[in-house]
Order: structure tokens, then sequence, then C-alpha cells
């Protein structure tokens, strides 16, 4: 691979499972997966490998079926791991853009090759349905192929003013050690992309996937050593808050690549913003955190089509997305209609395991999560009213109803807080103007959406819009590398936009050098 | 030059040559003149179809003209006719005027294709195509189906359809072409039905969910129109449902409940790759049904083909249909031959515009020894009545797609037709621009 030139990037085709040859492997992928369970995730360091069962990950459909066990990071494991890393660091650095680039290239033909075995993983760890897992392992592929070119483009650096007698140059080094905290949400394209960016620049990396979904973390760092990333270079780290935490303060982490909740996302930058004995550095951090995203429907929109798009934004892996949608700000000229139309389609929603095709509405992640969902759905029935209430979920697992809640008091919680669920909040504006202001009333900005076909109105929007994601006439979720660059505004994240033309600049540091080339006069 | 290449020379001349000419309708002559113009301006085409795609969404008149001015302002540069449309917009007194105009233009060129709100609205277009010797297939229009509310009330309007058809038809003077072949008796009234409408739970990556959901609508459905002695026509769609369409009309069909009526059919899509596969396993169903009467397949080329390309290219996969019109056209060829001699096991409806396609259906049917009665030509309300007209006036029997519904549900329907009137690749529109007959007729 190395030195071969890379073709245009193009993303990962997702399975066509409209087709009954393509359906019928999944069963068999699964079945071939549960005769690993549960897979063992080790905490491997320079001196050695510590295994151990202190985190434990489980299926949300059941509860009972344990997916991994993995060790758990300590302070003492932290400090080895960036070691290790610091080590690493210096050799990865040194390999040239084009050998790490081909790194990432066989990482993905890694993942290619057990696309259904990683998106299977999901179906367990995280109860992602087939089609999301699948895309989600897609993603990653589409990361480490979007990313090893990026950098193949950065190493030649910027393009300067030169005169005569200097020599002008600008290129970008790798800023050290990067430590990346990852959601479950998208168990292996999230992990998978932030690592791969920092890679691709030259940093090492230290990986603590989160403690719902270390399986799936451990996929990433198996794939990305096949390719050739040195084990130093990439330590896989499975632990919980506090091993976040301790690598945030860590003197030796650069770079903090975090996509997660708010608060945690909050307590990083602080925490980073602190200098500590024998930091060389001013912290970066790339955060991608929560939304609160709105849908707005003008009078004009087709609701045979914003009626499914809302309804799969809002509803599909059970709201788990942070692009997915959360309120619906309608023109009250068809906000009956559009409500009536909602509740309807909520109500044949499909609420069963990710296993089985055809699910819209999967379990949430775990216990909390269900009791977070829930809570906020009693609070939209106290301060609202609930449209429609899927009346009754499968037995077993975290499952969540899929709820609809309207006329709620503008000062409800349910309309500023992210609940990260099932839950859909629609309220009645007297114009597009109105939606407007409530969005840009909010702190947060991730996505948005807006069905309209006036383009006056869409442009109207576009300009009043502040969110990092702002969709036109279909679905908001689904952002594809290269062609949505994702990420919010605000408090939803400082605009890093991962699968984006600028991502990886985040992880690199510019060095300018100005050499003389006068030498007695002549330019030499 | 073969036997049936010039016997398609000879026939599709004789057609042509029966052909009304358009001279004799000035409306639709204006019409042609503004597709023409959609036709040879992408930007106008476009601009022109988001325009009417919106009408029936408008609140106002006012509402009207100012959408399309909002669409007409994104032309990089308008023709002379619609920049003074867009001086009147700005002045606030004409714009309802120009909203009228527009609103009325819309809805004049919706009634071309779309024969009535209702059945009994549209019952007198039926009638009077029926005097002329010409069949109809009723579609509902509706707007797309995501409750069960909306799937419950399309249901109940089949079913009043079949009725109100049944009812009003019986009264019809009695015309042998179109009312049997050499297998037996065809309904007069005749329905075609959309599963997309009958369920909300069509899922491409599940279609069982869909197809159990349709089924315990589209049961009563056949149930009633086996009583009435109608024929019901389950359409295809796009290849997302396609395996559920498929597979629940040929399970129900199958149940024994139905072997011996009503009369039924699918549709087949020549423009998908692997539509001979699809005939091929449609013809093991129908050779090993015992089911009277013989299942209809009618064969056309396939309506969403944009839609198809441009969900394989935004996925990344292969493209599931012809690219190249060539192609689909000869494949169409080979489909008619596979299909013609399968009958008596099926019954076979050509369901093209293209005069190259149904001169070679009929050559072929000829040339094996078939009766013109054993063949159908269908056509689209709207697009196809002068070849509509031909064929009725050569002797064959023809039947014509007459879709029903209000003008918001028809619009998807519309703009459908419309983009496919005025694309480039249309066999209309190159008859239109007046591509010679020898082109026309040639072998793809």
């Amino acid at each position: 691979m190395t030195g071969a030139t890379l073709g245009p990037f193009t993303n990962e085709p997702v399975l066509e499972l409209r087709r009954a040859a393509v359906r019928s492997q999944l069963a068999d992928a699964l079945a071939g997966l549960d005769r690993e369970l549960p897979l063992s995730v080790p905490l491997t360091v320079a001196d050695g490998e510590l295994t151990g069962e202190e985190i434990l990950s489980t299926d949300p459909g059941e509860p009972d079926r344990v997916v991994a066990r993995a060790a758990r990071a300590g302070e003492a494991e932290v400090a080895a791991a960036l070691a290790t890393a610091q080590e690493g660091f210096r050799a990865w650095s040194a390999v040239s853009a084009r050998a790490r680039a081909s790194a990432l290239i066989r990482a993905a033909a890694w993942m290619r090759e057990r696309r259904l075995e990683l998106a299977a993983l999901q179906v367990r760890e995280c109860a992602k349905p087939w089609p999301e897992a699948d895309a989600d392992v897609c993603e990653a592929i589409d990361f480490l192929e979007y990313y090893a070119r990026r950098a193949i483009a950065l190493d030649a650096g910027a393009d300067l003013l030169q005169v005569p007698g200097e020599r002008n140059d600008m290129r970008y080094a790798p800023r050290g050690v990067a430590a990346v905290i990852a959601p479950w949400n998208f168990p292996i394209a999230i992990p998978c992309g932030m690592t791969a960016g920092a890679l691709a620049t030259g940093n090492s990396v230290v990986l603590k996937p989160a403690e719902q979904s270390p399986g799936c973390g451990m996929r990433v760092v198996e794939a990305l050593h096949a390719g050739g990333v040195p084990p130093a270079a990439l330590v896989l780290l499975p632990g919980e808050g506090d091993a976040g935490a301790a690598l945030v303060r860590h003197p030796e982490v650069q770079t903090i690549a975090f996509t997660g909740s708010l608060p945690v996302g909050l307590e990083i930058v602080r925490s980073a913003a602190e200098v500590r004995p024998g930091q060389l550095a001013i912290k970066r951090v790339i955060a991608e955190l929560g939304g609160k995203n709105c849908v707005i429907v003008d009078a004009d929109a087709d609701l045979d089509e914003a009626v499914p798009a809302i309804v799969s934004s809002a509803f599909v892996y059970a709201g788990q997305k942070c692009s997915a949608a959360s309120r619906v700000l309608v023109h009250e000229a068809i906000a009956d209609r559009l409500i009536e139309r909602i509740v309807g389609a909520v109500r044949v929603l499909v609420v069963g395991q990710a296993e089985e095709l055809g699910t819209d509405v999967p379990p949430v992640i775990e216990r909390s999560a269900q009791e977070r969902v829930n809570r906020y759905a009693e609070l939209a029935a106290r301060q609202g009213t609930i449209a429609v209430r899927a009346p009754t979920v499968p037995g077993s697992g975290w499952f969540c109803p899929p709820t609809v809640a309207v006329d709620l008091d503008p000062s409800s919680p349910v309309f500023s807080d992210e609940i990260f669920g099932p839950l859909l909040a629609i309220e009645r504006v007297a114009g597009v103007e109105q939606a407007c202001d409530i969005v840009d009333s909010l702190p947060v900005a991730l996505t948005g959406g807006l069905f309209a076909r006036d383009p006056a109105t869409v442009r109207y929007v576009r300009a009043r819009s502040p969110v990092g994601n702002l969709y036109v006439n279909r679905g908001i979720t689904g952002a594809k590398v290269g062609r949505q660059p994702f990420g919010g505004n605000r408090l939803s994240g400082n605009g890093t936009k991962a699968g984006g033309p600028d991502y990886l600049l985040h992880f690199v540091e510019p060095r300018a050098v100005t050499e003389n080339t006068l030498r007695h006069g002549l330019v030499v | 030059m073969s036997a049936l290449e010039a016997d398609i020379h000879r026939i599709g001349t004789e057609l042509a040559g029966a052909f009304p000419s358009s001279a004799r309708h000035p409306v639709r002559a204006l019409d042609a003149r503004a597709m023409d113009l959609a036709s040879r301006d992408r930007e106008l085409r476009a601009a022109l179809f988001r325009f009417v795609d919106v009408v029936p969404a408008c609140r106002s008149l006012e509402d009207v003209a100012r959408h399309l001015r909002g669409f007409l302002e994104e032309l990089p540069e308008a023709p002379p006719p619609i920049a003074a449309a867009m001086r009147i917009a700005d002045v606030k007194a004409a714009r309802a005027a120009l909203g009228a105009a527009a609103a009325a233009g819309v809805k004049h060129m919706a009634h071309r294709f779309i024969v009535g709100e209702t059945p009994a609205g549209a019952i007198r277009v039926l009638h009077g195509l029926w005097e002329r010797g010409v069949a109809s297939s009723v579609d509902l229009l509706g707007e797309a189906t995501v409750t069960e509310a909306e799937a419950d009330h399309y249901a109940a309007r089949c079913v009043t359809a079949l009725e109100e058809l049944s009812a009003r038809s019986a009264h019809w003077p009695s015309r042998p072409l179109l009312e049997a072949d050499r297998v037996g008796t065809l309904p007069r009234t005749n329905v075609s039905v959309k599963i997309s409408a009958l369920t909300p739970l069509l899922r491409p990556d599940a279609p069982a969910l869909g197809q159990r959901d349709a089924a315990h609508r589209l049961r009563p459905l056949l149930r009633r129109a086996g009583e009435l002695g109608a024929h019901v026509h389950i359409d295809m769609e796009s290849l997302d449902s396609r395996e559920a369409v498929f597979e629940l009309v040929l399970d129900l069909l199958k149940e024994p409940e139905f072997e011996s009526g009503p009369s039924a059919g699918i549709v087949l899509q020549a423009y998908l790759r692997d539509s001979p596969e699809q005939l091929d396993a449609i013809l093991d169903w129908a050779r090993s049904s015992a089911r009277t009467p013989p299942l209809t397949v009618r064969l056309v080329k396939g309506a969403y083909w944009d839609h198809e390309l441009v969900e394989a290219r935004q996925q990344g996969w292969p493209a599931p249909v012809f690219e190249v019109k060539a192609d689909c056209d000869r494949n169409f060829e080979t489909l008619t031959r596979t299909l013609l001699d399968a009958r008596p096991a099926v019954r076979v409806a050509i369901a093209s515009h293209n005069l190259r396609s149904v001169s070679h259906a009929i050559a072929y049917n000829e040339l094996s020894g078939g009766e013109p009665l054993d063949l159908e030509f269908q056509v689209l309300r709207g697009l196809g009545d002068e070849l509509q007209d031909a064929l009725a006036a050569n002797g064959f029997r023809v039947r014509t797609y007459c879709p029903v519904g209000d003008l918001v549900a028809g619009m998807a329907y519309l703009v459908r037709r419309l983009l496919e009137n005025t694309s480039n690749e249309s066999f209309l529109h190159e008859q239109a621009i007046g591509v010679a007959l020898e082109e026309l007729l040639a072998a793809p």
C-alpha cells in the first residue's frame, strides 16, 4: 500500500438490506458472535497485560447476557498507559504520513472483512438495530479512509508567500499523546474516528471506551493494530469515569478528544485548563456534546415527507443519537394535521429487540437511562399532554415506550434538557420567525431541521440557524463522512466537524520555518 | 430485415397513421408547448415542478404567487414571459391575480392526468372511454400512508370504488373486445391498488412486516372484488417495496378462498436489471397454480427510474435499473416475448407509450399465432391518449390507467408524470419534437 496513490474518497456502502440474500447473512453473524461471548477486554501496557472482570457490559435487550468483561483502569494503569503512549509517540510521529495513512487503510480493510461481526457486536452490546449498527461500521471505515487521505494532504504543509532570499515553510506536526474518551452510542464509529484523526496526524492515543461498550472499543484497537499501528502508539484503557478524569488531568496528555454529555464535557474543559507540574503544553479539548435538536415545519411543508422523516429522526435507535430530533416547532396552520399524523405514525413504530429487522425502537442502553426517560415522560404528562405513548413494550430489556408530548408549559425542562431517549415534544408556533427565535434562545446548537418549500424561507432559516448541521426537507440524523461534516456549536461542541476537511487540524500544531537563502548578497 | 422487424415497421406505420392530429386539440398543443419549454431548460423545469408540487400546500393566492416568484428567482436567466410574471409579482395588487392564474394553470395540467376527485366524479370520463371502445383501470391517489387510520381509509376507498364502478358500469353497452379474451371474461371494473397505501409498515429491510399488515386489508378487498366480479391490479412502486408486494400478492392469491377469483394482476418493471428472473418466478408460480382466472401481468418500463438511480448513488449500491435506454427497451421486448409465449398461464398487458415496444408486441403476437384479443395494451390517461385512440381504432383492446383523487393527493403522481413527459429520454418527448418515424421504430 505504501507509496501507492489512494483513489478519491467514497463512502463505504451500507448493506443493501432490501435484498433477501443480504439479510439472510445476519442471523449467522449474530450466532457466530454469541458463541464467543463474553469477550474479554484486557488492559495492555508496556510491562504486561492486566485482565479483570470489574466492568461488565451487558445486552440492553437481555440484561442477564454478559457481552464483555473488561479490566478497570485505576490511577496506576492510567500512568502506565501514558508512559507507553509517550514512548509510542516518539516512534509513530517519526513514521511518514503516507505510511501512517496506509496503516489506517489496512485497518479499514480489516473492518470491512469483519463488518457483519462488528455490527453484531453492536447489536448485542448496545442494542443498536442492524441497519444502524451496519451504518456505524461503515462510518468507522469512512473515518479511516477519509482521514488517511486528509492526513497526506495536510502533510504537504501550507502555501506561504515567498520572496527572494528567504524560504518559508509551514508544516503540521503532531501534538503528542491524545486521550480519546468515547461514547457508547456510536460504539465503533466515534472511537474509531477520534482515534484515527489523532493517529493519522502522528499522535499516539490512549483510548478509553465507554464502560457500556468496552467490547466495541477493543475491536477498534484491534483493527488499528492489525493495520500496522504499533501497540505502544495506541493503548486501550478500559475504565470508568475516574480513569477518564485521570487521563484528562495527566500532564503528558496534550489533546483530549471527547464525545459525550455536556456536564462531563464542561468538566473536561475545566480540568484541562489547569496547568499541572511537568506539563509542557496548553491542552486542547475537542468536544462534541449534546443537543436539543429542533425541527421547524412551515405551513407549506410536504407532510408526506415531513412525518416519516421526523418520526425516524426522533425514534430510530430509541432517540439515542446526539443528532436525534427532540422538538418539533410547527406552523399553527398545519399543527393539528401534523400532530395527528405523527401520533399515528408513532403508534405503529415497532418496539423490539435490536436483532429483529424492522425494529424501530430498541431498548435504551441501561437501567438509569430508562429511568431518566421515564422521569421526563412523567414530567411531560404533568406539564402538558401526552399525545401518544406506546402502551406496551417487550418484557425484558431497558425498553422505553416511544412518546410524543404536546401543549407543554413553555418553561418545561422537557424543552431544554437533553433526554436522549424516545420522547418528542411538539409545539405550535405562529411562523418560522418565532421558531427561529426559539432555536436561537437555546444554549445548544447541534443539529436542526427545516421542512419548507419557499426558497426565501430556506434562506431565512439558514441565515438564522446557529446549529452545526442544518438539514432541509430531510431527516436530521445520519451524517456521512465527507458529505455532512458533523459537530455542533455553542455548548454542543467547539466546532470540530468530524468527517470534515478541517477535523485533523485539531490534532496538530503548525510550525513555520523561515530560512535565509541570501549569502554574500546572492540568492543561493 | 427479419420478418419480425418488417412486421414491426408495418404495424408501427399503421398505428402512427391512426394518431389523431394534434391540430385538433388546441389546448393540448398549448400544454405541449409548455412541456417543450420545460424539457429544453433544466433549471426552468426544476423551478416549474417545484412550483406545481407546492401549489396544493399554499394557503392563499398570494401565497401561490410568492412561491412562484421564489422559484423563478432562482433561475439564472428567466425566459421573457417568466420575467414578465416576476415583474407582476412585485405589484401587490397583481399578486393575487398571478396566483390565481398560476393555480388555474396547475389545476388545468392536473386535470389532463387526473379524471376526477372521486370514483363517482370520474364515471362520466370512464363511461366516455368505454363508449369509444376503451377500458379503464382506476387508481386512487392519496397522501402517503403513515398511520393505521390512513391505511384503513385507503382500503375503504378501494372498496367503495369497486362497488360504485361495478354498479355504474353495469349499464354500459356491450363491448365484446373489452369483455373477454379466449380464456374467459374480463371484468369491466378494474381498480389498481398500491400496497404502500394499504399499510404504514412497509420496510425495505423487513418486508414481512408490511406484508402481514397489508394482508389483512387486501383480503377483504379481494373478497369484495370476487363478489362483484371486478379486477384488482396490484401496482408496483420502488424496489424498496418490491419483495413485500410480490410475496404478499402471490401468497394471498394462493389461499383457497381466492382459488377461483377475483381476477387479479401484478406489475413487472422492465427497467430493473433482474426483471427476467422476477418474471421466471412469476411464471413458475402461475404454472404451478390452478387458480382461475389466470394472473394478469402488466409489463411496464417502470416509473421510478430517477428515484432508483439517486438512491443507489447515495448509498453506493449498484444501479438496479438499466442506465441506457436502449438496454431497457431491448429488455422490454425480451420480456414481452416471454410473457406472450407463457399464455394462457398468464394474461398479458403491455403498458407502454413507446410505439416501437407496442408494435413489437403486436408483431410478435401475430407471428406466434396469437389473436389480437389475447393481448391487452395499457396507457396512462393524459400521456397515452393518442396511442390509446390509435390502438382502439385498429381493433386492439386498450385499457387506460385513470387516476382519481384531489389535487393535494394527486401532486406526487402529477409531478412524476410531468417529469416523465419532459425527460429527454422519453419516447413521447422524441415523438413530440418530431423524430422521424423510421427512427422511432428502429430496433433498440
